[in-house]
């Protein structure tokens, strides 16, 4: 902190502004890159290229988005009216749980480390691919596999447990498919497992000469701190499942009170893992909104430390408030006062990136393209999601609004409006690295101006219904709350729209899209610095690296002021005589 | 490290041969973490249960095979060096004596299985199963058949019950709404209570359930009469005192019953089969561990004697397995005390002469 006071000549913050995108019509035939160096079906199955693992992971994910989504317009049509519309009591069951447990074990939770992780994280550290490029394969295999048994799950009945798996109701009660959709849990986080292992060893053992965690784009010390908890929390889940279906298919009561057993001891263990496993879905984003947002401010991040390492406190801290899922659940008063304290706690990391990211835009040069819209976007809407989630934590506020639809817009606000926003805005912003094509300027922007409008009316009347008192998961209600819900509902359609939308244009600009050029934002980062679509083995060169990940306060190709050594040094030819020039003056600190 | 200068084939996508072996290693390391974290959390479940059932656990401890978990222990232990003699062999280029090494330790590790299997041949023969599938004897079965005449009475009560209380909570067409009548909802609750008790000691703990069990039980701890089981003619007393029920306990009145029950030492032997549900899930884990292990070091024997490990940079793919194997080892470290030592494994009297000696005195849960 001292030596940022002290050294005012290293935060050059002056804006440049953002040079019109490059992009020219000349095909350039001879460019032999990852998704042309070789053709045919088994090239793309049996690949170890962490970039076409990221791509299939973009595919399967988008298709069980769409699943989870139409699951999603099922329940809200239902309510439009206060009896159910359209489903019967046991499918409406059936229907949220599949929109729950398909959201978040295949979507939220592999999204951003499967695709823009696998494809980014490599690149962005000046690596040829993961450290395990095989068993980034294989896991990508798992995940499918464990995913295969959802559908099937769902193709033979449903699950009508709620995502959450609570016993009694899914070890005693329930007549549908709590083994197969645990069986999908466990595998599928067996994945998940891997993947984050691959990451975190390939941030350890895989960056190139000049690399330092100083100089780490955030969003890799996003990703890291998300394997992190990956690595520790996956593992508890699936053992508590392995138990659940010991009990399921044994009839021993480890969950059941009546045979000495403790339902409250699996919500502890689920949460142990779940809790932690909303910041797997929000960490990625919110390292996704590090990058646009410096891009689009053309500016560097204000208070790179600050940022990284509340990434790590989110880890740390995060693992330690699962019990205020629990307080009405029969834990001790002074346990459920314990988790409130930290759940406080927790508040503060998640503060400094949102006031980190306004300061950045503080006196930025602004320019309003899609991925830039998506993430304000996400900091408005989080950062409502968020302070709502202070009236949950809270222990008083909390018994008025248990279980109603004040929790529903909370997560949704930062599970939807946050992750899905930040998945949108990384999506839009390295699209033209992924493919090489850039996708229509006016669509994009419509798509997220109607996807921030329907999202915000879905969910705002959530919250004042839930402070009326109407309880999640019930299919009927008070005739009084119909408006609230028809509100919502329609506004579900509108934000449906939307998500179909980037299907259209995206999907254009594979074909009628203008060549991107290798770095249309202008943006600083290592993965645009390689041709686009990047080739085979991401870098022609290894990359060397001498200076700090958002230098946007400089002209391109000009002297660089690298923020972490305090030398000089220019980026194309490097001169000596200007390396030790600018030695901060600590002797100056002294004393002071 | 010696690992920079060692030469070798060197993966596409690494730089240079210490980055591959550093990685490498750093990759075992970082699933071992997610395995501590996979056993950890079965243990945290098994100390929660430990700690409010020490009787029952102690008791399904005493049943278990402590020789074959003893030599087991000795075996596994021995194949931790061998396989670090391997690491040796294959560092120093040594094909031969790696083969030998490893041969070793597969052929320990299947001794290990082998033994555990038949281990597990003993229990399921004694009786010691958890859940529903424990041999009935005659006398079980006939009381059981008894209990289940005394639950004849109950069930259209309970239906009754049911019925009413819906009918007044869940009035048609409209929002349902909590309006019980308290003492209506105690009797009912605590018929049900009774019921779940009931037709759970029919379903999940019949009296056959592991002679052993309960004997060792009997033998440490309970010099009196064992008051889990349910007589029929306590059932019909308990049904004609819910219905004589004319107002709602006090909270006084019902800690004292619950104290009196307490005082009672009351056993369970589902608690005990909740000992059996930990003991078999956490062996099985272990088991399933040693399998993939022995697949794996198969897979290194066919592999070095194939001349893959000749580069002597490739040791460190013998080395990750022992990492491995090691944490296998240290699982099982962990199992044989909690499974296995910490039921009795002597007389009664010595026992509690040991613990009275120490001050330990047994309160119960």
């Amino acid at each position: 902190m001292a030596d940022i006071l002290l050294e005012p000549a290293r935060l050059d913050y002056t804006p440049q502004m953002l040079p019109e995108p490059e992009v020219s019509f000349a095909a350039h035939p001879e460019h032999k890159h990852y998704l042309n160096h070789e053709y045919g079906l088994l090239s793309w199955l049996l690949t170890v290229d962490h970039k076409r693992i990221g791509l299939m992971y973009l595919v399967s994910v988008s298709i069980f988005f769409m699943f989870g989504g139409i699951a999603a317009g099922l329940v809200r049509t239902n309510l439009i009216t206060p009896t159910g519309a359209i489903l019967e009591l046991d499918q409406y069951n059936k229907a949220f749980t599949a929109h729950g447990t398909i959201m978040l074990f295949l979507f939220l939770i592999p999204v951003i480390p499967g695709v823009l992780g696998n494809f980014l994280v490599p690149m962005m550290i000046g690596a040829k691919d993961m450290a395990f490029p095989k068993l980034n394969l294989a896991s990508y295999y798992v995940w499918v596999s464990g995913a295969l048994f959802f559908v099937w799950q769902l193709m033979v009945g449903g699950l009508d447990t709620g995502w959450t798996l609570y016993p009694p109701y899914s070890s005693k009660y329930s007549h549908t498919n709590v083994l197969y959709a645990g069986l999908g849990i466990f595998i599928t986080g067996f994945s998940s497992i891997l993947t984050a292992l691959n990451i975190i060893a390939t941030v350890h053992k895989m960056r190139c000469p000049g690399m330092t965690w100083g100089r780490l784009p955030l969003f890799v010390w996003a990703m890291y701190a998300t394997s992190v908890i990956q690595l520790l929390g996956t593992p508890v889940l699936a053992v508590t499942v392995v138990m659940l279906a010991v009990e399921r298919l044994a009839g021993v009561g480890i969950f059941d009170p009546n045979l000495g057993g403790d339902p409250i001891l699996f919500q502890h263990m689920f949460w142990f893992y779940s809790h932690p496993a909303v910041y797997i879905m929000i960490l990625p984003g919110m390292g996704v909104i590090n990058e646009v947002l410096t891009c689009f401010a053309r500016k560097n991040i204000f208070g790179y430390k600050a940022v990284a390492w509340s990434s790590v406190g989110i880890a740390v801290v995060g693992f330690l408030v699962w019990g205020h899922h629990m307080f009405l659940a029969g834990q001790g008063y002074y346990l459920a006062m314990v988790f409130a304290l930290l759940t406080m706690l927790v508040a503060v990391p998640s503060a400094i990136k949102v006031f980190n990211w306004t300061a950045t835009l503080y006196g930025g040069s602004i320019t309003f393209q899609a991925p830039m819209l998506f993430a304000l976007g996400f900091i408005i809407l989080f950062t409502i999601g968020g302070v709502t989630g202070l009236f949950l934590g809270t222990l008083g506020t909390d018994i008025h609004l248990h279980d109603t639809y004040f929790v529903i817009a909370h997560f949704h606000y930062t599970m939807v409006g946050g992750m899905m926003f930040a998945w949108q805005a990384g999506l839009h912003f390295w699209w033209p690295k992924m493919t090489g094509k850039m996708y229509s300027d006016f669509w994009s922007r419509l798509a997220a101006i109607v996807m921030l409008v329907g999202f915000a009316l879905t969910f705002l009347p959530q919250f004042a219904v839930g402070y009326l008192g109407m309880p999640r998961r019930y299919p009927n209600y008070p005739p009084e709350f119909q408006i609230y819900n028809v509100l919502s509902t329609a506004a579900a359609y509108v934000q449906g729209i939307g998500y179909i939308m980037p299907i259209f244009y995206l999907g254009a600009s594979l074909f009628f899209g203008k060549s991107a050029g290798n770095n249309p934002f202008k943006a600083t980062g290592l993965e645009w610095q390689t041709s686009s679509p990047p080739s085979p083995h991401n870098f022609e060169s290894t990359p060397e690296v001498y200076f700090g990940p958002y230098e946007y306060a400089v002209a391109d190709g000009l002297k660089i002021v690298p923020l972490n050594d305090g030398k000089v040094r220019d980026i194309k030819h490097e001169d000596p005589d200007l390396v030790s020039s600018h030695e901060p003056a600590k002797e100056a600190t002294h004393g002071s | 490290m010696a690992a920079n200068t060692v030469e070798g084939p060197v993966a596409h996508h690494f730089n240079n041969m210490g980055q591959q072996l550093a990685t490498v290693r750093f990759g075992m390391w970082l699933f071992l973490v997610t395995e501590v974290l996979f056993f950890g959390g079965a243990f945290c479940a098994y100390t929660a249960y430990r700690v409010w059932y020490p009787r029952d656990f102690e008791a399904g401890s005493a049943a278990l095979n402590v020789g074959i978990a003893s030599v087991n222990t000795f075996l596994l232990l021995t194949s931790s060096l061998t396989i670090t003699l391997a690491i040796r062999s294959a560092y120093v280029g040594n094909r031969n004596g790696l083969m030998r090494n490893l041969l070793f330790t597969i052929a320990l590790a299947t001794a290990f299985l082998g033994l555990k299997a038949r281990e597990y041949q003993i229990d399921y023969e004694e009786g010691l199963m958890p859940g529903s599938y424990t041999t009935m004897k005659p006398e079980a079965a006939k009381r059981d058949a008894e209990l289940r005449d005394a639950l004849q009475p109950l069930v259209p009560m309970l239906d009754a019950a049911v019925s009413e209380q819906e009918a007044i909570a869940f009035v048609p067409g409209k929002y349902p709404r909590v309006v019980r009548d308290p003492l209506a909802f105690y009797k009912f609750e605590r018929l049900e209570h009774l019921f779940q008790k009931v037709s759970g000691r029919l379903n999940h703990a019949p009296d056959g359930f592991n002679e052993n069990v309960v004997l060792a039980l009997e033998e440490v701890h309970y010099k009196g009469e064992r008051t889990d089981r349910i007589a029929p003619s306590e059932v019909a007393a308990e049904v004609d005192a819910i219905r004589a029920l004319k107002v709602i306990p006090s909270k006084a009145e019902l800690e004292a019953e619950a104290k009196k029950k307490h005082d009672k030492g009351e056993f369970n032997p589902s608690r005990v089969q909740l000992f059996f549900m930990f003991y078999y899930s956490m062996t099985g884990l272990h088991v399933l561990h040693m399998i993939v292990g022995l697949g794996l070091l198969t897979w290194q024997l066919i592999f070095a004697r194939m001349g893959f490990f000749d580069h002597k940079s490739r040791y460190v793919y013998i080395e990750v397995m022992s990492l491995y194997w090691h944490f296998v080892d240290m699982a099982w470290m962990f199992l044989l005390p909690l499974l296995y030592l910490c039921g009795p494994h002597t007389s009664g009297q010595a026992v509690e002469q040991f613990q009275m000696a120490i001050g330990l005195t047994h309160s119960g849960h």
